[in-house]
Protein backbone atom coordinates (compact mmCIF):
# COMPACT_ATOMS: atom_id res chain seq x y z
CA UNK A 1 0.00 0.00 0.00
CA UNK A 2 2.86 2.32 0.91
CA UNK A 3 4.51 1.56 -2.40
CA UNK A 4 1.35 2.36 -4.34
CA UNK A 5 0.96 5.66 -2.49
CA UNK A 6 4.56 6.57 -3.28
CA UNK A 7 4.10 5.65 -6.93
CA UNK A 8 0.94 7.73 -7.18
CA UNK A 9 2.69 10.63 -5.49
CA UNK A 10 5.63 10.41 -7.92
CA UNK A 11 3.27 10.26 -10.89
CA UNK A 12 1.31 13.26 -9.64
CA UNK A 13 4.48 15.24 -9.11
CA UNK A 14 5.77 14.34 -12.57
CA UNK A 15 2.44 15.33 -14.14
CA UNK A 16 2.47 18.62 -12.28
CA UNK A 17 5.98 19.48 -13.47
CA UNK A 18 5.25 18.39 -17.03
CA UNK A 19 2.01 20.36 -17.01
CA UNK A 20 3.76 23.47 -15.77
CA UNK A 21 6.42 23.20 -18.45
CA UNK A 22 3.82 22.51 -21.10
CA UNK A 23 1.46 25.29 -20.20
CA UNK A 24 3.91 28.11 -19.52
CA UNK A 25 4.27 30.29 -22.58
CA UNK A 26 1.72 30.63 -25.25
CA UNK A 27 3.11 28.63 -28.13
CA UNK A 28 2.30 30.15 -31.46
CA UNK A 29 0.46 29.92 -34.71
CA UNK A 30 2.18 28.82 -37.90
CA UNK A 31 2.56 31.58 -40.48
CA UNK A 32 -0.54 31.61 -42.66
CA UNK A 33 1.09 33.18 -45.69
CA UNK A 34 4.50 33.79 -47.18
CA UNK A 35 7.66 31.84 -46.54
CA UNK A 36 11.40 31.96 -46.65
CA UNK A 37 13.33 32.81 -49.77
CA UNK A 38 17.01 33.15 -50.42
CA UNK A 39 18.35 36.62 -49.75
CA UNK A 40 20.19 38.23 -52.63
CA UNK A 41 23.06 40.21 -51.23
CA UNK A 42 25.44 41.93 -53.64
CA UNK A 43 29.14 41.69 -52.90
CA UNK A 44 30.45 45.14 -52.04
CA UNK B 1 56.30 26.94 -33.38
CA UNK B 2 56.49 23.72 -35.35
CA UNK B 3 55.47 23.05 -38.89
CA UNK B 4 53.19 20.09 -39.10
CA UNK B 5 54.85 17.07 -40.65
CA UNK B 6 51.94 16.25 -42.91
CA UNK B 7 50.04 19.38 -43.84
CA UNK B 8 46.85 18.42 -45.63
CA UNK B 9 46.34 21.33 -47.93
CA UNK B 10 49.54 22.90 -49.13
CA UNK B 11 48.64 22.74 -52.79
CA UNK B 12 46.67 25.24 -54.90
CA UNK B 13 46.20 28.65 -53.35
CA UNK B 14 48.41 27.79 -50.38
CA UNK B 15 51.47 27.76 -52.61
CA UNK B 16 51.19 31.51 -53.13
CA UNK B 17 50.82 32.37 -49.45
CA UNK B 18 54.42 33.26 -48.67
CA UNK B 19 53.57 36.90 -47.95
CA UNK B 20 50.00 36.40 -46.77
CA UNK B 21 49.15 37.44 -43.21
CA UNK B 22 49.18 34.79 -40.51
CA UNK B 23 46.11 34.32 -38.35
CA UNK B 24 46.27 32.17 -35.25
CA UNK B 25 43.15 30.24 -34.37
CA UNK B 26 42.99 29.54 -30.64
CA UNK B 27 40.61 26.67 -30.02
CA UNK B 28 40.64 23.97 -32.65
CA UNK B 29 37.16 22.57 -32.17
CA UNK B 30 34.25 22.60 -34.58
CA UNK B 31 34.02 26.38 -34.80
CA UNK B 32 37.77 27.00 -34.76
CA UNK B 33 38.26 24.61 -37.67
CA UNK B 34 35.49 26.36 -39.58
CA UNK B 35 37.33 29.65 -39.04
CA UNK B 36 40.54 28.12 -40.34
CA UNK B 37 38.83 26.57 -43.35
CA UNK B 38 37.32 29.87 -44.48
CA UNK B 39 40.60 31.73 -43.91
CA UNK B 40 42.52 29.11 -45.88
CA UNK B 41 40.07 29.49 -48.76
CA UNK B 42 40.71 33.24 -48.63
CA UNK B 43 44.48 32.68 -48.96
CA UNK B 44 45.24 33.58 -45.36
CA UNK B 45 47.87 31.52 -43.57
CA UNK B 46 46.59 29.79 -40.45
CA UNK B 47 48.39 28.80 -37.26
CA UNK B 48 46.65 26.55 -34.74
CA UNK B 49 46.80 26.58 -30.97
CA UNK B 50 44.82 24.60 -28.45
CA UNK B 51 45.50 23.61 -24.87
CA UNK B 52 43.93 20.21 -25.57
CA UNK B 53 46.72 17.86 -26.50
CA UNK B 54 46.65 16.93 -30.18
CA UNK B 55 43.73 19.17 -31.16
CA UNK B 56 45.91 21.69 -33.00
CA UNK B 57 47.83 18.93 -34.77
CA UNK B 58 44.58 17.29 -35.91
CA UNK B 59 43.32 20.62 -37.27
CA UNK B 60 46.60 21.21 -39.04
CA UNK B 61 46.54 17.78 -40.65
CA UNK B 62 43.00 18.32 -41.81
CA UNK B 63 43.26 21.91 -43.05
CA UNK B 64 46.96 22.72 -43.35
CA UNK B 65 48.81 25.46 -41.54
CA UNK B 66 51.28 25.37 -38.69
CA UNK B 67 50.92 24.34 -35.08
CA UNK B 68 51.84 26.70 -32.26
CA UNK B 69 53.39 24.95 -29.29
CA UNK B 70 52.57 27.55 -26.66
CA UNK B 71 50.56 30.72 -26.09
CA UNK B 72 53.86 32.62 -26.25
CA UNK B 73 54.06 31.79 -29.96
CA UNK B 74 50.97 33.93 -30.56
CA UNK B 75 53.35 36.90 -30.60
CA UNK B 76 54.52 36.03 -34.12
CA UNK B 77 51.13 36.15 -35.82
CA UNK B 78 49.26 39.13 -37.26
CA UNK B 79 45.89 38.43 -35.70
CA UNK B 80 44.40 35.99 -33.21
CA UNK B 81 40.93 34.47 -33.48
CA UNK B 82 39.69 33.25 -30.11
CA UNK B 83 37.41 30.28 -30.73
CA UNK B 84 38.18 28.67 -27.40
CA UNK B 85 35.78 28.10 -24.48
CA UNK B 86 34.97 31.21 -22.46
CA UNK B 87 36.17 33.28 -20.68
CA UNK B 88 38.44 34.92 -23.22
CA UNK B 89 38.91 38.27 -21.47
CA UNK B 90 42.33 37.64 -19.90
CA UNK B 91 43.92 36.28 -23.08
CA UNK B 92 42.39 39.03 -25.20
CA UNK B 93 43.74 41.69 -22.85
CA UNK B 94 47.21 40.13 -22.95
CA UNK B 95 47.19 40.01 -26.74
CA UNK B 96 45.98 43.59 -27.06
CA UNK B 97 48.77 44.75 -24.74
CA UNK B 98 51.14 43.00 -27.15
CA UNK B 99 49.61 44.94 -30.05
CA UNK B 100 47.86 41.96 -31.64
CA UNK B 101 44.49 42.28 -33.31
CA UNK B 102 41.94 39.96 -31.70
CA UNK B 103 38.66 38.50 -32.93
CA UNK B 104 36.63 37.00 -30.11
CA UNK B 105 33.87 34.47 -30.71
CA UNK B 106 32.79 34.56 -27.08
CA UNK B 107 29.05 34.31 -26.48
CA UNK B 108 29.13 34.45 -22.69
CA UNK B 109 27.41 37.69 -21.56
CA UNK B 110 29.76 38.36 -18.65
CA UNK B 111 32.81 37.71 -20.79
CA UNK B 112 31.46 39.88 -23.60
CA UNK B 113 30.69 42.69 -21.18
CA UNK B 114 34.28 42.58 -19.92
CA UNK B 115 35.68 42.44 -23.45
CA UNK B 116 33.74 45.56 -24.38
CA UNK B 117 35.59 47.46 -21.64
CA UNK B 118 38.86 46.95 -23.51
CA UNK B 119 38.16 49.66 -26.10
CA UNK B 120 40.52 52.27 -24.67
CA UNK B 121 43.22 49.68 -24.13
CA UNK B 122 42.92 48.53 -27.72
CA UNK B 123 43.05 52.09 -29.05
CA UNK B 124 46.11 52.84 -26.92
CA UNK B 125 47.88 49.83 -28.45
CA UNK B 126 46.53 50.57 -31.95
CA UNK B 127 45.02 47.12 -31.98
CA UNK B 128 41.61 45.93 -33.12
CA UNK B 129 39.27 43.87 -31.00
CA UNK B 130 36.13 42.39 -32.51
CA UNK B 131 33.71 41.26 -29.81
CA UNK B 132 30.99 38.72 -30.56
CA UNK B 133 32.09 37.51 -33.99
CA UNK B 134 30.12 34.27 -34.13
CA UNK B 135 26.51 33.35 -34.89
CA UNK B 136 24.68 35.18 -32.10
CA UNK B 137 26.21 37.58 -31.41
CA UNK B 138 27.87 38.08 -34.78
CA UNK B 139 25.76 37.17 -37.76
CA UNK B 140 22.74 38.39 -35.80
CA UNK B 141 24.15 41.92 -35.68
CA UNK B 142 25.20 41.88 -39.32
CA UNK B 143 21.72 40.79 -40.41
CA UNK B 144 20.06 43.27 -38.05
CA UNK B 145 22.10 46.07 -39.62
CA UNK B 146 21.07 44.90 -43.08
CA UNK B 147 17.39 44.91 -42.10
CA UNK B 148 17.74 48.22 -40.30
CA UNK B 149 18.96 49.71 -43.57
CA UNK B 150 15.51 49.02 -45.02
CA UNK B 151 13.84 51.19 -42.37
CA UNK B 152 13.83 54.87 -41.50
CA UNK B 153 13.68 54.18 -37.77
CA UNK B 154 14.30 50.97 -35.83
CA UNK B 155 12.42 50.35 -32.58
CA UNK B 156 12.91 46.70 -31.78
CA UNK B 157 15.35 43.90 -32.54
CA UNK B 158 14.56 40.33 -31.55
CA UNK B 159 16.94 37.45 -32.06
CA UNK B 160 16.31 33.72 -31.88
CA UNK B 161 19.00 31.10 -32.32
CA UNK B 162 18.76 27.37 -32.77
CA UNK B 163 21.50 24.78 -32.36
CA UNK B 164 24.99 24.74 -30.93
CA UNK B 165 28.48 24.42 -32.37
CA UNK B 166 30.93 22.20 -30.55
CA UNK B 167 30.77 20.80 -27.01
CA UNK B 168 31.88 24.08 -25.40
CA UNK B 169 29.06 25.89 -27.16
CA UNK B 170 26.59 23.26 -25.99
CA UNK B 171 27.74 23.71 -22.38
CA UNK B 172 27.34 27.47 -22.76
CA UNK B 173 23.80 26.93 -24.08
CA UNK B 174 23.02 24.67 -21.11
CA UNK B 175 24.35 27.18 -18.58
CA UNK B 176 22.58 30.06 -20.30
CA UNK B 177 19.17 28.45 -19.89
CA UNK B 178 19.79 28.12 -16.16
CA UNK B 179 20.92 31.71 -15.64
CA UNK B 180 19.26 35.12 -15.57
CA UNK B 181 18.45 36.54 -18.97
CA UNK B 182 19.03 40.21 -19.72
CA UNK B 183 17.10 42.24 -22.22
CA UNK B 184 16.87 45.91 -23.19
CA UNK B 185 13.31 47.08 -22.67
CA UNK B 186 12.11 50.65 -23.12
CA UNK B 187 15.43 52.19 -22.26
CA UNK B 188 16.49 50.00 -19.35
CA UNK B 189 17.97 46.61 -18.68
CA UNK B 190 15.55 44.00 -17.39
CA UNK B 191 16.30 40.56 -16.00
CA UNK B 192 14.12 37.49 -16.36
CA UNK B 193 14.67 33.85 -15.40
CA UNK B 194 16.38 31.75 -18.04
CA UNK B 195 14.03 29.22 -19.59
CA UNK B 196 11.03 31.53 -19.31
CA UNK B 197 9.14 33.40 -22.01
CA UNK B 198 8.36 30.57 -24.41
CA UNK B 199 7.86 31.76 -27.97
CA UNK B 200 7.36 29.61 -31.02
CA UNK B 201 9.84 30.90 -33.56
CA UNK B 202 9.96 30.01 -37.24
CA UNK B 203 13.39 29.43 -38.66
CA UNK B 204 14.26 28.84 -42.30
CA UNK B 205 13.68 25.31 -43.50
CA UNK B 206 14.61 22.58 -42.77
CA UNK B 207 14.54 23.70 -39.12
CA UNK B 208 11.05 25.19 -39.21
CA UNK B 209 9.42 25.88 -35.88
CA UNK B 210 11.11 25.65 -32.50
CA UNK B 211 10.13 26.76 -29.04
CA UNK B 212 12.57 29.44 -27.92
CA UNK B 213 13.19 30.79 -24.43
CA UNK B 214 15.01 33.57 -22.66
CA UNK B 215 18.53 32.75 -21.56
CA UNK B 216 21.73 34.44 -20.44
CA UNK B 217 22.80 35.51 -23.92
CA UNK B 218 25.26 38.12 -25.07
CA UNK B 219 23.20 39.35 -28.01
CA UNK B 220 21.31 42.14 -26.21
CA UNK B 221 24.57 43.55 -24.83
CA UNK B 222 26.30 43.56 -28.20
CA UNK B 223 23.26 44.77 -30.14
CA UNK B 224 22.65 47.60 -27.69
CA UNK B 225 26.22 48.72 -28.34
CA UNK B 226 25.61 48.57 -32.10
CA UNK B 227 22.10 50.08 -31.97
CA UNK B 228 22.06 52.38 -28.92
CA UNK B 229 18.80 54.08 -29.98
CA UNK B 230 16.72 50.92 -30.31
CA UNK B 231 14.11 50.71 -27.55
CA UNK B 232 13.75 46.94 -27.21
CA UNK B 233 16.29 44.20 -27.76
CA UNK B 234 15.76 40.59 -26.81
CA UNK B 235 17.37 37.25 -27.56
CA UNK B 236 16.13 33.71 -27.20
CA UNK B 237 17.45 30.22 -27.84
CA UNK B 238 15.59 27.10 -28.79
CA UNK B 239 15.40 24.41 -26.14
CA UNK B 240 13.61 21.18 -25.44
CA UNK B 241 11.67 20.47 -22.26
CA UNK B 242 14.56 18.32 -21.09
CA UNK B 243 16.95 21.24 -21.66
CA UNK B 244 14.81 23.47 -19.46
CA UNK B 245 14.20 20.87 -16.79
CA UNK B 246 17.89 20.08 -16.42
CA UNK B 247 19.27 23.56 -17.06
CA UNK B 248 20.08 24.15 -13.39
CA UNK B 249 21.79 20.79 -13.04
CA UNK B 250 25.13 19.65 -14.46
CA UNK B 251 24.80 18.42 -18.04
CA UNK B 252 23.37 14.92 -17.82
CA UNK B 253 24.15 13.87 -21.36
CA UNK B 254 27.44 14.65 -23.08
CA UNK B 255 27.09 17.26 -25.85
CA UNK B 256 27.20 16.26 -29.48
CA UNK B 257 30.86 16.17 -30.50
CA UNK B 258 30.43 17.67 -33.96
CA UNK B 259 27.62 20.10 -33.35
CA UNK B 260 24.56 20.01 -35.52
CA UNK B 261 22.39 22.01 -37.85
CA UNK B 262 21.61 25.44 -36.49
CA UNK B 263 19.68 28.49 -37.46
CA UNK B 264 19.24 32.14 -36.76
CA UNK B 265 16.18 34.35 -36.92
CA UNK B 266 16.48 38.14 -36.79
CA UNK B 267 13.37 40.27 -36.49
CA UNK B 268 13.64 44.03 -36.82
CA UNK B 269 10.65 46.28 -36.25
CA UNK B 270 10.42 49.93 -37.10
CA UNK B 271 8.91 52.44 -39.45
CA UNK B 272 9.38 53.57 -43.02
CA UNK B 273 9.91 57.22 -43.91
CA UNK B 274 6.17 57.45 -44.58
CA UNK B 275 5.47 56.43 -41.00
CA UNK B 276 4.13 53.01 -41.90
CA UNK B 277 5.04 50.38 -39.29
CA UNK B 278 6.82 47.36 -40.73
CA UNK B 279 8.59 44.26 -39.50
CA UNK B 280 11.41 42.62 -41.41
CA UNK B 281 12.54 39.08 -40.68
CA UNK B 282 15.69 37.39 -41.95
CA UNK B 283 17.32 34.11 -41.09
CA UNK B 284 20.19 31.80 -41.75
CA UNK B 285 20.55 28.05 -41.61
CA UNK B 286 23.49 25.68 -41.70
CA UNK B 287 25.82 23.83 -39.41
CA UNK B 288 26.12 26.07 -36.37
CA UNK B 289 29.89 25.80 -36.24
CA UNK B 290 30.17 26.71 -39.93
CA UNK B 291 27.92 29.74 -39.54
CA UNK B 292 29.86 31.01 -36.53
CA UNK B 293 33.25 30.13 -38.01
CA UNK B 294 32.54 31.91 -41.28
CA UNK B 295 31.57 35.09 -39.46
CA UNK B 296 34.68 34.87 -37.27
CA UNK B 297 36.89 34.40 -40.32
CA UNK B 298 35.28 37.30 -42.18
CA UNK B 299 35.82 39.59 -39.22
CA UNK B 300 39.46 38.47 -39.15
CA UNK B 301 39.72 39.32 -42.85
CA UNK B 302 38.13 42.72 -42.23
CA UNK B 303 40.75 43.47 -39.55
CA UNK B 304 43.54 42.43 -41.91
CA UNK B 305 42.11 44.65 -44.65
CA UNK B 306 41.83 47.59 -42.25
CA UNK B 307 38.04 47.72 -42.47
CA UNK B 308 37.86 47.79 -38.67
CA UNK B 309 39.43 50.77 -36.89
CA UNK B 310 41.60 50.31 -33.79
CA UNK B 311 39.47 49.72 -30.71
CA UNK B 312 36.42 47.57 -30.14
CA UNK B 313 34.20 46.62 -33.06
CA UNK B 314 30.88 44.83 -32.73
CA UNK B 315 28.76 43.29 -35.44
CA UNK B 316 26.19 45.68 -36.82
CA UNK B 317 27.74 48.90 -35.58
CA UNK B 318 29.15 49.94 -38.95
CA UNK B 319 26.82 49.91 -41.96
CA UNK B 320 29.52 49.68 -44.63
CA UNK B 321 31.34 46.90 -42.78
CA UNK B 322 28.00 45.15 -42.32
CA UNK B 323 27.26 45.35 -46.04
CA UNK B 324 30.67 43.91 -46.85
CA UNK B 325 30.21 41.10 -44.32
CA UNK B 326 26.75 40.25 -45.66
CA UNK B 327 28.06 40.05 -49.22
CA UNK B 328 31.07 37.97 -48.25
CA UNK B 329 29.00 35.69 -46.02
CA UNK B 330 26.64 34.96 -48.88
CA UNK B 331 29.57 34.46 -51.26
CA UNK B 332 31.13 32.07 -48.73
CA UNK B 333 28.09 29.84 -48.98
CA UNK B 334 26.04 30.84 -45.95
CA UNK B 335 22.34 30.36 -46.60
CA UNK B 336 20.89 33.76 -45.79
CA UNK B 337 17.14 33.98 -46.19
CA UNK B 338 14.38 36.52 -45.75
CA UNK B 339 10.80 35.99 -44.73
CA UNK B 340 8.39 37.19 -47.38
CA UNK B 341 5.14 36.92 -45.45
CA UNK B 342 3.60 39.29 -42.97
CA UNK B 343 5.24 38.72 -39.60
CA UNK B 344 2.74 37.98 -36.87
CA UNK B 345 2.76 40.34 -33.91
CA UNK B 346 4.12 38.64 -30.83
CA UNK B 347 4.79 39.58 -27.24
CA UNK B 348 8.55 39.65 -27.11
Amino acid sequence: MKLVRRALMALSLASLIAGTLRLRGKGGVPPQEGGWKEMRVPRS
Amino acid sequence: MTVDAQPAAVTGPQRTLDHAPIVAVVGCGVTGQAVGRVLRDRSVRVAWFDIAIGAAVRASRRLGGVVLDSAGDLGVVDLVVLASPTPQFELAMMLLDDGRDVVSLSDDPDDVEQLLTLHDRAVANEARLVVGAALAPGLSGVMARHLAGLLATVDEIHIAAHGTGGPACARQHHDALGSRARGWHDGEWIERPGGSGRELCWFPEPIGSADCYRAALADPIVLHRAFPDVERISARVSATRRDRLTSRLPMLAPPHGEGDRGGLRVEVRGALASGERVTHVAGAVGRTGDLAGTVGALFAQSCIDGRCPPGVTVAGADASLGAWLMGEAAASGLQLQEYTGVARASEW
